[in-house]
């Protein structure tokens, strides 16, 4: 019914807006037809033919009238007005190209800035992860909440507990991701590894493309199969499809391949091979990893939650400190450490194009009142308040859409340099940041917005006078309300510049003192190569000593080298063992009695640069039949002596130790920040690594190497001596410490520059703003002046009358600016280090640069307004 | 005279679907034929019928074509769609509900 009625309503609309010239042309001669029958009516009741011919003509004066009718009734009115506005808006800004050049420069800058943040938060944050059904993947956490954990993780008892009891998930998995050494099908390499439990792949709905993924059945003899990600398929195996039921070797063991996954599933951390997962029921030991599950269909998060709570009261307690019990989206685990920093740039563009906004709408204030008449003159020829409105925003349409588009391309070249500025691998899902179809829609949809904000006030504020006054000859265009408007645009742009400093100036002092901790190390021209030791070839500690000997002793002899040590759990790197002591004889009463356990090679504390602060260093006369010694950090030996003297003191790391186990203390070195610069300092026990003989202390090992300069040429070397120990064995990773310090630094340091670029585009746009302003009212105001001038004012009495205004406006602003400051900074709260979110030097140090940088702006209109020449304003007008 | 005034807005809608109902007709033959069936009661204002008829094809109930005139010129004709057709009777409908309850309220007798 509707349908067939478009068959002729649709036709008509398009003739009405492409055919404009035949439709108007078929209007009159319709219309003429109906004049010239008239006209032969009249002759027909015996007029003479002049007078039918004006008695014609008279109706033919309603006739014009009839035809806008008519033409109103076409309903394409919206649209031709709209192509009209659009031309005329076109025209008018090309002929004032300096207004237009400056508000879109002002426009890219505020919508690229916003652009470019916005298309990472949507790559990293919002977009869905690669699985079927996303949204009903959550972690299980049962773990400590605090800086030391950096994942939702769960005691493997407590996940076998869960898996038993647990209604509301499908199905719930463990998984934890390690360096692994592949050997055959090409050189050794360190590929990254999945340990996964059978649930998992099920839990993901990724069935694999070739082969099969785990059974139950598996477990028996877990850690023989191994399941390979596409991608190493191709690389390693040439996508060969018998590669299925073939063996390869891992960490030195032999491998069966039962599986190929589809290309994409990476998961976790970019794992190429999954290996089952053996669960550690150890009552002493907690071993925990993430646990990620599917909600069953029709239950909620809430609900699932509050299971979890229940079961959770039954779970073991196994760190000691107080356990969180949570459901979390499974995106929290790549996303949760980088939302909150996202947020806050988020929040820092915003506010960078709302100074944008409010610098535009001030340019078109300011154009507005010379455009007064030109206005006026519009209203006075019929055009309605609401017409004149919609000119006046077609043109801010027209700005904001260039400044959309340029800031498009601002933001497509902003975006590699930003990623190429973020700290490696600290953010995650980098490669799904891209100028898709979100980001256009995202931009498009941020231009309009934009428009309306900056351009809805000038519009409404200018059609609003009535049109006599601005007509009448001479009377200039009063300017006083507008002024006050333009004032409070001022003001807000100073304190959101204001906030956006103080954000910035906070993050800076975040960021220097972090840099200026000790670590308690030297990272100088210091080389690392690390080693996981597989359990095939080195089954015992035995095999493992010799290793680190035979290759420490060819480090040291490497040319070049100063120092060469090893130690099996590194400063600031990704594992460490931390558990208790017992000390012989009395300790201090808050003594807390853990401590970092740590095995090192002779020399360590000389090539790390850590400060043995008593006794000796280990030698290697301290070996396998000597009798144990342990070392120190001054956090341990004050627990056991209160003045830190705990030479000859005896303590034992095992909890039921015979009489080998008992360690005495020969030195005590300094503490080191293990965790990193912003992470407290670490009580550690140091053992020589021959003493050591649990293998599990001695599989990872971090070997150093001191040098004179360019440690960086040292690499090759190393490499080719590890070789030489063992051709089969590969270094696991190779960084200089000072990299790794950097890297730890890494993250704040992106951060305070990023949060910086922001906050001086903000800066740089509200001063623009403020000077803008001051100028226009100085130039508005010359014939005033002139008028004080003539009247006997001195030019500094004029220079004050604008400074006293810069500095009101700058005061008020400010106030403002500090009071939102206050009540925002507190979200930067997690980013900072050893500064509080309100730290008053901060706050009253940036306040001081913006009112002497308002100053600075306000004063150049007021030497301009110091010059005015009487003669020259009088004549003004 | 010129004035519509007795023509209830929308009655002319109306009218001039059932006009053309008939036959196509061009506006002059509309308005003269409008005249002449009424006995001159009903009359339109010259060129208010020209709004109407445009309104009544931007909408579809009406479609136009040009074609000969009686005396010989081009004049643009109207006639019925077919979804014009069932909103006439619809419409025919409708006001033949409202006449009949007008008429019986104006009738009423006083008691």
């Amino acid at each position: 019914m509707r349908l067939e009625r478009w068959l002729y309503t649709v036709p008509l609309r398009f003739r009405s807006l492409f055919r404009r010239n035949q439709v108007e042309q078929e209007l009159d001669e319709e219309l003429r037809y109906h004049v010239e029958r008239l006209t032969e009516e009249h002759l027909a009741r015996g007029m003479s033919p002049a007078e039918a011919r004006l008695a014609a003509r008279r109706a033919m004066a309603g006739i014009e009238q009839r035809k806008e009718e008519c033409r109103d009734t076409r309903r394409v009115r919206f649209i031709e007005d709209a192509v009209q506005d659009l031309r005329y808006a076109g025209r008018t800004l090309v002929q004032s190209p300096g207004f237009a050049a400056a508000a879109i420069l002002t426009l890219t800058l505020g919508i690229g800035a916003s652009v470019a943040v916005f298309s990472v938060m949507n790559g990293v944050l919002l977009r869905p992860l690669p699985f079927p059904e996303p949204e009903r993947l959550f972690l299980l956490t049962h773990s400590p909440q605090g800086p030391m954990i950096h994942q939702p993780s769960m005691a493997d008892r407590d996940y076998v507990a869960f898996r038993e009891a647990d209604r509301s998930f499908e199905h719930v998995a463990a998984f934890s991701g390690y360096n692994g050494n592949l050997v055959g099908a090409g050189d050794p390499a360190v590929i990254s590894v999945g340990r996964v439990t059978v649930e998992f792949f099920d839990v993901f709905r990724v069935p694999p493309a070739l082969g099969r993924t785990f059974l139950r059945d598996d477990e028996k003899q877990a850690g023989r199969q191994i399941v390979l990600s596409n991608e190493l398929w191709r690389s390693r195996f040439a996508a060969d499809p018998r590669v299925v039921g073939e063996s390869i070797t891992l960490d030195g063991e032999p491998r069966t391949v039962i599986g190929v996954m589809p290309a994409g599933f990476n998961f976790p951390r970019a794992a190429v091979a999954w290996t089952l997962y053996a669960i550690k029921l150890d009552p002493h030991n907690g071993f925990a990893t993430p646990i990620v599950g599917r909600l069953r269909v029709g239950v909620t998060r809430a609900q699932a939650q509050a299971q979890f709570e229940t079961l959770a009261r039954h779970f073991s307690n196994w760190s000691g400190e107080k356990l969180v019990s949570g459901v979390l989206p499974l995106k929290e685990l790549l996303v949760g450490n980088v939302r909150r920093p996202l947020q806050v740039f988020a929040a820092a563009v915003v506010f960078v194009l709302l100074i944008a906004c409010a610098n535009v709408a001030n340019l078109l204030f300011a154009r507005a009142a010379r455009r007064e008449r030109e206005i006026a003159v519009r209203a006075a020829l019929g055009a309605s308040r609401g017409r004149l409105v919609r000119q006046l925003l077609t043109e801010s349409v027209l700005l904001s859409l260039a400044g959309g588009t340029f800031g498009m391309v601002l933001a497509g070249w902003a975006v590699p340099a930003l990623l190429a500025l973020a700290p490696q691998g600290r953010i995650p899902r980098l490669e799904l940041v891209r100028l898709d179809g979100w980001v256009v829609a995202f931009a498009a949809g941020l231009s309009l917005t934009t428009a309306i904000v900056f351009g809805v006030a000038p519009a409404v504020r200018i059609t609003r006078r009535g049109s006599h006054e601005s007509l009448a000859p001479g009377l200039r265009p009063s300017v006083r309300v507008q002024e006050r408007l333009r004032a409070s645009l001022v003001v807000a742009e100073i304190a959101l510049a204001l906030v956006l400093l103080t954000g910035a100036g906070l993050m800076l002092q975040s960021f220097l003192r972090l840099r200026a901790i000790d670590p308690g190390f030297h990272p100088h021209n210091v080389m690392t190569l690390t080693v996981d030791l597989p359990e095939s070839t080195y089954p015992t500690a035995e095999r493992m000593h010799a290793f680190h000997s035979a290759f420490l002793e060819r480090l040291g002899a490497l040319p070049g080298v100063i120092d060469a040590s090893a130690v099996n759990w590194r400063p600031l790197g990704t594992m460490l063992i931390h558990g208790d002591f017992h000390a012989e004889g009395p300790t201090s009463a808050a003594a807390d009695s853990t401590a970092d356990k740590l095995a090192v090679g002779p020399g360590y504390f000389r090539t790390m640069g850590i400060r043995l602060l008593r006794g000796r260093d280990f030698t290697a006369r301290d070996n396998a039949s000597s009798a144990g010694v342990a070392i120190l950090s001054q956090a341990v030996a004050r627990m056991l002596e209160p003045s830190g003297d705990a030479i000859g003191r005896r303590l034992t790391l095992e909890d039921h130790p015979k009489s080998e186990d008992w360690l005495t203390v020969i030195g005590v070195v300094d503490d080191v920040r293990q965790w990193g610069p912003a992470q407290p300092l670490h009580a550690a026990i140091y053992q020589p690594y021959p003493q050591v003989r649990q293998p599990f202390f001695l599989r990872h090992m971090t070997f150093a190497a001191r040098t004179g300069a360019q440690p960086v040429t040292l690499a090759p070397a190393m490499r080719s001596a590890l070789r030489a120990v063992d051709v089969n064995q590969p270094a696991a990773s190779m960084v200089l410490m000072e990299d790794v310090l950097g890297a730890a630094t890494a993250e704040p340091r992106f951060q305070a520059r990023l949060l910086g670029i922001f906050a001086l585009l903000a800066f740089i746009l509200a001063l623009v703003g403020t000077y803008g302003v001051l100028a226009y009212s100085v130039a508005q105001g010359t014939h005033e002046i002139g008028v004080r001038m003539a009247l006997g004012a001195r030019s500094r009495t004029l220079v004050w009358m604008v400074l006293r205004r810069t500095l009101l406006l700058s005061a008020l602003g400010i106030s403002i600016g500090m009071a939102g400051a206050l009540a925002t900074t507190r979200l930067l709260g997690t980013l900072l280090f050893e500064i509080t979110p309100t730290d008053p030097g901060t706050f009253s140090a940036v306040a001081m640069a913006i009112l002497v940088a308002a100053l600075v702006a306000g004063f150049i209109p007021a030497q301009r307004a110091a010059r005015v020449d009487p003669l020259v304003a009088l004549r003004h007008e | 005279m010129s004035k519509p005034s007795d023509l209830v807005q929308g009655t002319l809608d109306l009218l001039i679907l059932k006009i053309i109902a008939l036959e196509p007709r061009h506006a002059w033959a509309i308005g003269q034929r409008l005249k002449q069936v009424s006995g001159d009661v009903l009359q339109v204002s010259d060129g208010s019928l020209y709004p109407a008829l445009h309104k009544l094809e931007q909408e579809g109930w009406i479609t136009a074509e040009w074609k000969l005139s009686e005396n010989n010129r081009r004049a643009k004709y109207y006639r019925l769609t077919s979804p014009g057709r069932r909103h006439l009777d619809r419409e025919a409908a409708n006001w033949d509900r409202l006449a009949t309850a007008i008429s019986y309220v104006v009738k009423l007798k006083e008691a």
